[in-house]
């Protein structure tokens, strides 16, 4: 697996994610043409190393697609473009049509192409929001056999419709599979840390919600990287991962609780005392919050959705990543969150962060994120260009909590 | 799958186990009405002499309260149970529901055989009453074992003997265990268990009758502990003898307690007792060792202390404060608590490993004999976990919890790592964020309940699968039929007391009527508004 020289073309890679695969990939095998297909343009936030070449599409236009494909002549497809509604939308079905096209067609545009074109390897970017987003099970350990949902979140069953698409698509001419990573973290992440920082300004640390005993496995950025490129080396060699789903997480569950907790203290911040709401009681008042949101007409931040997911057990044995794809995490937990946290302070986001959480109305939105998986629209972390001048509303990043991906 | 061991009662113990008796209290109205005699006055006398038991057993077992005079320890203990009823529960539980797997027959012991278990309880506090209910196969082997061990030790400990003296007696203790006859006198009068070895003869003319694949055994690992403790001595005789690495410290507590584990789990292999995949996995037995040995050098830390001697490794604590001495000072009790997490957190590390290894052995009495000490010191380590008490007395778990613990790791490995999960989490919730090992700790906390969720899954994949698709089980299916049944029969009987209501309703009304009752003008009344009867009747015409 020393020299691999062919044409990698990768979907959402200005984002988040796509943009840690291209850089692992490039460190690794920089004989390769990496070709980024995203709408949107890189950004300093998700740099790109040097010489790879970026294509705007969308991957929801067949014509678009085709062009790109055309150009390129990929033999490995790295598919992690996603749309993810923030967390006001997370739990209702108003933007269900839109996170279908693109997270369903947009796969099935990418599928199609890519069996036209010849393509060889093909790797899907799921997310254990799969399994874990039907709220109707504790997910304590659990591996690849547990049940894929339809009924969960339009996120959960949009990505479990595409997931089945890509691994049924899986052959002997073009070989796929889909990795399953859990919550992100790392430099660059738009949505767990600045959520759970949030919490400081808002005076709200001091409440925990629940029996604080739930297990999470967040993940770090640069280790799904390394799946992914290990994903890629097992399908141009073994094929043993083909048509295969993988969960990918840190394999270090702690609890929600002392996730945030332990990036509070990054920041200075301790809880001064600490009250436990009983589950079923905040589950009241998240019904409550909605309530009135619906009758205001605007979208609540505390819903019974987030009170699940803050008291939500949700951690995978890993026993099969590691197995099969040979998956450790490389960066542990305690550094992914110091380093999450340090690109924060030095990107000065966080006093700008409190402002913003401040102001009035910027706090709800109806669409957190881009057509790319994983990311936010890099200008909100200004908070100047935040007073609705661009045509996505990104502030909701910060307000939402993100708990997939 | 994992080969655990189950517990298997007797039936005597299925009649009366304590799942059964809370309901006997249910037949006891009815049982009364059989005695000669019907005043409540028998059940008092009864119930007094229940409570009379409980303190009996409590204040023999215990020394919570340890008093000067007997009286005032009763009452200190009267007093301290009174308060804490579940700790007298779990006493008296154990006591009254404990059934030995296995039970020394001192009828075909010889008088060598009754003394060294004289020695045993002697010498061990905790250990001879787990031993003492080995099965037969291993109750000798272990005992002498026990008391070699302990006879080296006591060699060593023995600051008034010389080095030149200590180390050839150290290194060749193997070869005195042959040889018949043999004891020691050197000991200083004060030292506690001066008297085993002054009459260590009998543990040699024992050995000499145990089987020879055990005794290969207890004399290889008393060979090597002998010279690696002879090491230690002339170490601390030529230089600083305390412990600067982690590695030392694992070094250490591998010579005195780490050895002890493999040379049981040798004895419990060759006896069939145990998975023989436990040798291939030397961590494994390391592990048990280690984590009893790091959990009592964490609680000792005064004692040593003050007898001069320190097993927290400089690496440790030198990340916390300067000098060893500071942590025993109240203006650095920040920094030594958040030291002593750092030991917790070194020593928990093992506990999952522990959970393995329990998990290979096939023997209900090898299983309690490996289980207690394992959960006692889990209930330690949560007992020292940010407790700045340790760092000025000797501090213990109480009797109750060590006697509901005991319950609890006697049963199976399901049991055993409820305990666990139940003590990780309450570690886990001491844990502070201030403290600079916060997410360590709290990831070890993770991986034993990650790892206690892999044995024992609370739900299977199949389980979940049913879930979503709505699916049932054979069981699940006859309990929901079951339920219908009993809704019907609740709807049942509702319609049967309508119908009774109904027909008791018309005979009164039906009597009424006979009786001459005037319904027509009482209904008239009512239409028009007049609910009570009028106030007085006029008697305009009398």
């Amino acid at each position: 697996m020393a020299s691999i020289s062919k044409n990698l073309l990768i979907s959402g890679g200005t984002g988040f994610v796509g943009s840690a695969i291209v850089r692992a990939f490039a460190e690794k095998y920089p004989a390769c043409a990496i070709t980024v297909i995203d709408q949107n343009p890189p950004s300093a936030e998700h740099a790109l190393p040097k010489g790879v070449l970026y294509l705007q599409v969308d991957i929801t236009s067949v014509e678009g697609l085709k062009k790109a494909f055309a150009a390129v002549h990929p033999e490995i497809v790295v598919h992690t473009a996603g749309l993810i509604p923030g967390l006001a939308e997370r739990f209702r079905r108003r933007l269900e049509s839109e996170v279908w096209q693109v997270n369903v067609e947009g796969t099935r545009n990418m599928l199609n192409e890519s069996k036209q074109t010849g393509v060889e390897v093909f790797i899907y970017t799921s997310s254990c929001c799969v399994v874990t987003d039907d709220t109707i099970n504790p997910y304590p350990n659990i591996d690849e056999e547990w049940p894929c949902s339809l009924r969960s979140t339009i996120y959960g069953e949009s990505k479990t419709v595409a997931e089945a698409l890509v691994l049924k698509a899986s052959s002997s001419d073009m070989a796929t599979c889909a990795l399953r990573p859990s919550v992100l973290c790392g430099p660059g992440d738009c949505q767990l840390l600045p959520a759970i920082h949030a919490c400081i300004a808002n005076h709200e640390t001091s409440f925990l919600i629940g029996d604080g005993l739930n297990l999470w496995d967040i993940t770090h950025v640069d280790n799904v990287a390394d799946a992914h490129v290990l994903a890629i080396e097992n399908l141009l060699s073994t094929r043993t991962a083909a048509g295969e789903a993988f969960f990918i997480q840190n394999n270090e569950p702690i609890t929600f609780r002392d996730l945030c907790l332990a990036i509070w203290a990054q920041f200075g911040h301790f809880p001064p005392f600490q009250v436990r709401i009983p589950k079923t009681m905040a589950y009241i008042v998240g019904f409550a919050c909605e309530t009135v949101t619906w009758a205001m007409g605007t979208t609540a931040t505390l819903s019974r959705g987030s009170v699940r997911d803050a008291c939500a057990i949700r951690y995978a044995s890993g026993k099969k990543a590691k197995e099969i794809l040979g998956y450790e995490a490389r960066i542990g937990i305690e550094e992914a969150i110091r380093l999450s946290c340090e690109v924060s302070h030095r990107a000065h986001t966080i006093p700008s962060l409190k402002l913003v959480l401040k102001a009035p109305g910027l706090r709800f939105s109806s669409l957190s994120c881009s057509t790319s998986n994983h990311r936010c629209h890099r200008e909100s972390r200004v908070p100047v260009n935040f007073c609705g001048d661009s045509d996505r509303v990104s502030t909701a990043n910060y307000g939402d909590f993100q708990p997939c991906e | 799958m994992w080969g655990c061991c189950d517990h298997v009662p007797g039936l005597t113990l299925h009649l009366i186990s304590p799942r059964w008796f809370p309901f006997s209290f249910a037949f006891a109205p009815g049982f009364w009405l059989f005695l000669p005699f019907r005043s409540p006055l028998p059940l008092f006398v009864l119930l007094l002499g229940a409570v009379g038991f409980g303190f009996f057993i409590a204040v023999r077992a215990s020394d919570v309260h340890a008093s000067s005079s007997p009286i005032m320890g009763f009452i200190g203990n009267a007093l301290y149970y009174s308060f804490h009823p579940m700790q007298l529960r779990a006493i008296i539980q154990w006591k009254v529901w404990h059934n030995p797997p296995h039970e020394r027959n001192e009828k075909n012991e010889t008088e060598n055989q009754k003394l060294c278990f004289k020695f045993l309880d002697l010498t061990s506090r905790s250990f001879s009453a787990v031993i003492k209910e080995l099965h037969p196969e291993l109750l000798m082997p272990v005992c002498i074992f026990y008391l070699v061990l302990r006879g080296l030790d006591t060699v060593e400990d023995d600051t008034s003997i010389p080095l030149v003296t200590k180390e050839p007696i150290l290194r060749d203790f193997k070869n005195y265990l042959t040889q018949e006859g043999w004891n020691f006198t050197g000991n200083r009068p004060e030292e506690k268990d001066r008297e085993l070895l002054v009459q260590f003869n009998h543990v040699v003319t024992e050995f000499m009758n145990l089987k020879p694949e055990y005794q290969t055994i207890i004399k290889d690992i008393t060979d090597r502990m002998g010279n690696g403790m002879a090491d230690y001595a002339v170490k601390a005789e030529s230089d600083d003898a305390s412990v600067k690495t982690k590695e030392e410290y694992d070094l250490y507590c591998y010579y005195v307690a780490g050895l002890v584990g493999e040379g049981l789990t040798r004895l419990f292999v060759e006896a069939e007792f145990g998975n023989p995949a436990l040798m291939k996995r030397p961590r494994l037995h390391k592990s048990m060792g280690l984590f009893l040995q790091k959990t009592n050098i964490i609680r000792d830390i005064r004692e040593d202390f003050d007898d001069n001697r320190r097993f927290w490794p400089q690496e440790i604590w030198s990340k916390h404060v300067d000098n060893f001495e500071d942590l025993f000072k109240p203006e650095h009790l920040d920094a030594a608590l958040n030291c002593s997490s750092e030991m917790v957190l070194d020593a928990l590390e093992h506990a999952e490993e522990c959970l393995f290894y329990l998990a290979g052995l096939r023997e209900q009495s090898v299983f309690n004999f490996c289980a207690i000490p394992q959960s006692m010191a889990i209930a330690t380590m949560e007992l020292c976990f940010r407790n700045p008490d340790i760092f000025k007395k000797n501090i213990k778990i109480t009797k109750g919890d060590a006697c509901h613990l005991m319950h609890k790791s006697t049963q199976n490995l399901s049991v055993l790592c409820d305990s666990f999960r139940e003590y990780t989490r309450k570690i886990h919730k001491k844990n502070t964020p201030k403290d600079p090992n916060f997410l360590k700790i709290s990831i070890v906390c993770g991986q034993i309940e990650k790892f206690i969720e892999t044995i024992f899954p609370t739900q299977t994949a199949e389980a979940a699968q049913r879930k979503v698709t709505g699916e049932l089980t054979a069981a699940e299916a006859k309990r929901k039929e079951e339920d219908d049944q009993n809704k019907n029969d609740i709807w049942f009987m509702m319609g049967l007391m309508g119908v009774i209501v109904v027909i008791v309703a018309g005979l009164m009304i039906f009597a009424a009527w006979m009786m001459g009752a005037r319904f027509d003008l009482a209904f008239k009344e009512l239409t028009q508004g007049n609910f009570r009867p009028p106030k007085s009747i006029a008697h305009g015409e009398l």
